[in-house]
């Protein structure tokens, strides 16, 4: 089972994503609303995967990834984003801090699974 | 006074109002602007030019019986003098030239008398010599510039003031001309305007000698935005402008412009919390002194602007995608009995509703482009890239549109690598939508064929199909916005009728082509090439790396 954090504000969002992956059979997921609730929860738990929404009020993704990096811990966890948003400055950005895949919304529930599966192999 | 003496107070009071308004004109209008210099100069030069004369006369009349101090002959002698004076009779002959005239026009006195006047204006000029003759022919006068041709074809700008002149018994028996050179008047003049021009431009200038690296000359803006008043930049060093106004990008740009041996160079630079375009022309060529002209075009409310546009559609973009996430995604877990099993009919109306978000998903990322391109921010993020697999990629997003249509697809040319360097998401969305295309216009059953092959050091991919193909009538406007807008299957098939005319705009930009070729009933194949490798052109090119997968 691959341990999977997802930090996402939207609650809608959050409930098709946990089925979705669960539903795969391949997945544990945890789920935080936003950025500071994650950098809480990881004090005690270490995911295999981030996959971390990039608006949310409070922390943004990025924010949220830049700190969740500062724990040698996390050096090396694989972070994926997914955003609504187009600017293809801030994807380059989201990148060169260590993104390894970022997937645009609306996301396919059913193939959802695979595609963090590809990223993370 | 004697018939002659008249004749002679006549003419010489025409001749000082002719001169007198000459310089009138001459000197006003180089030192009027604006309305005034407009009308100021003429108007003034109307009233003298038909003050004099009488005045002339009244005053000769008044001191009539007295011996004048200077006698009319010697008057007139005196202006022909400074001024270039003709005579012409009532068919425009001339009859009298005075020697400034001769002088100035390289002709003899035999050549010129008894010859038609118009000889001594330019071609163009015959249309204006008709309608001055009328108006000296109503016994009005006449005054502005007519250009003088001289003997050896050049041309000179003069200054003219015509009147009619009239016998005892009013009858009309010719005319008589003052002229005044003003040439040089009127390059000045020119130069003026053009000064005046670089004074009043909005963007700033900076004249800089190149020696010294002194500023030789600012113009009004470049003076304002360093809150200086008139010459008081005056001895200032483009060292010290970088010293005290965070603009030592300036004078990086001119020395490393003289170290290239360039004439011209054109750079954005930030200089201090704005964001300049400069452009330095480098003036060291024919002129003992040599010069930078810096200009400095203010693009910070235009960044400002832009980026207004880009937070927009990136907030236009999250605020239509976050719902419909929770809406395709929740349909999506349905259809695929997560929640359970579904009776026929809900599962029939829910893929309806899965359909038509989907469609709801391109019209929002075809909308999106439109915009993108509209505002000139389409951008591309070139890579080298593996093209086949760009086809497979394209080819997984159009999997259920294939499986629902019941299509064949078949595929040449991919099962090796294609190297390209290009912009792979771009290119996935041409191909997405050229497969989607073939896909909704095809029979069911129908085969899609795609085709990648190597052309002339790049690439050619074809997607072709058997489907409704495309009517003749139709084929100018194929590539064009909205160009399925018409079409009636339009509803029932989807799209925005925007698909064809972003793909053109993303090959194109991308340094490739794009075409097609159909026959009504029989199906259509289009066709887009790829170079090899892509001419960078000093654009920066960064772009997303979106995927659609919904």
């Amino acid at each position: 089972m691959i341990k999977l954090l997802h930090v996402e504000d939207d609650a809608d969002i959050r409930e098709i994503a946990k089925m979705a992956l669960e539903l795969s059979g391949d997945f544990e997921v945890m789920q935080c609303e936003c950025g500071e609730d994650a950098l809480a929860l990881t004090a005690s738990y270490t995911p295999d995967v981030l996959l971390l929404d990039m608006m949310m009020p409070g922390m943004t993704g990025r924010q949220t990834l830049e700190k969740l990096r500062e724990n040698p811990v996390f050096d090396a966890i694989p972070a994926i984003f997914m955003t609504a948003r187009a600017q293809p400055n801030e994807l380059e950005e989201l990148r060169s801090i260590g993104a390894t895949e970022v997937i645009s919304k609306p996301f396919d529930p059913m193939s959802l699974s695979d595609q963090i599966k590809a990223a993370i192999a | 006074m004697s018939q002659t003496e008249t004749m002679q107070n006549k003419v010489a009071g025409y001749l000082t109002g002719a001169v007198l308004a000459t310089a009138w004109y001459g000197s006003t209008a180089a030192l009027l602007t604006g309305l005034p210099a407009q009308t100021v100069p003429l108007a003034g030069a109307i009233v003298i030019s038909a003050l004099t004369p009488a005045f002339f006369l009244r005053r000769r009349k008044k001191f009539a019986g007295q011996q004048p101090i200077v006698s009319p002959a010697q008057q007139l002698r005196l202006l022909k003098t400074h001024t270039m004076v003709n005579l012409v009779d009532t068919n425009n002959l001339l009859i009298e030239v005075n020697d400034l005239l001769l002088d100035a026009t390289g002709y003899s006195r035999e050549e010129l008398i008894g010859k038609p006047v118009s000889m001594l204006y330019a071609d163009a000029s015959a249309p204006l010599a008709d309608e001055i003759r009328d108006l000296l022919r109503q016994g009005k006068g006449w005054q502005g510039q007519t250009p003088l041709r001289s003997r050896d074809g050049t041309t000179c700008i003069t200054q003219t003031t015509i009147m009619p002149l009239f016998d005892e018994n009013g009858a009309w028996i010719g005319s008589i001309s003052a002229r005044t050179d003003i040439t040089k008047t009127t390059q000045l003049l020119a130069e003026r305007d053009t000064a005046l021009t670089l004074h009043e431009l909005r963007d700033d200038i900076w004249i800089v000698d190149e020696a010294s690296e002194t500023i030789d000359y600012m113009n009004r803006a470049a003076k304002r935005r360093f809150g200086w008043s008139d010459d008081s930049y005056a001895g200032t060093t483009l060292t010290q402008m970088a010293e005290n106004h965070e603009c030592s990008a300036i004078y990086e740009a001119c020395l490393s412009l003289k170290k290239s041996g360039d004439s011209f160079r054109r750079v954005n630079i930030a200089v201090g919390e704005r964001t300049f375009e400069i452009s330095i022309n480098w003036l060291h060529r024919g002129t003992l002194r040599s010069r930078f002209l810096i200009m400095l075009n203010d693009l910070t409310d235009r960044v400002a602007q832009e980026q207004q546009q880009a937070d927009f559609i990136s907030m236009v973009s999250h605020e239509l995608r976050s719902p419909l996430t929770s809406i395709k995604g929740s349909m999506g877990l349905l259809l695929s009995k997560a929640a359970g099993e579904l009776t026929p009919k809900a599962e029939g109306l829910l893929e309806i509703a899965h359909r038509n978000a989907d469609r709801l998903v391109l019209i929002i990322n075809d909308i999106l482009d439109m915009e993108k391109i509209s505002s000139g921010h389409m951008d591309f993020e070139i890579k080298e890239a593996d093209l086949s697999e760009m086809v497979r990629e394209a080819l997984r997003a159009n999997a259920t549109a294939h499986q629902r249509f019941g299509l064949n697809i078949k595929c040449n040319g991919i099962d090796t690598p294609n190297m390209v360097e290009t912009d792979a998401n771009r290119i996935i969305q041409v191909l997405t939508n050229l497969m989607s295309n073939a896909a909704k216009f095809s029979k069911p059953g129908g085969t899609v064929e795609i085709t990648v092959n190597k052309v002339n050091g790049g690439l050619m991919v074809s997607v072709r199909d058997e489907g409704v193909g495309i009517s003749v009538s139709d084929h100018h406007k194929i590539f064009q916005r909205f160009a399925d807008m018409s079409n009636s299957d339009r509803a029932v098939k989807g799209g925005t009728g925007l698909g064809l005319s972003i793909c053109k705009v993303i090959v194109e930009g991308l340094g490739g082509t794009i075409d097609f070729e159909s026959r009504e009933g029989y199906g259509s194949t289009f066709t887009f090439t790829l170079p090899g490798k892509l001419r960078h052109g000093g654009t920066d090119i960064d772009a997303p790396i979106l995927r659609n997968v919904g």
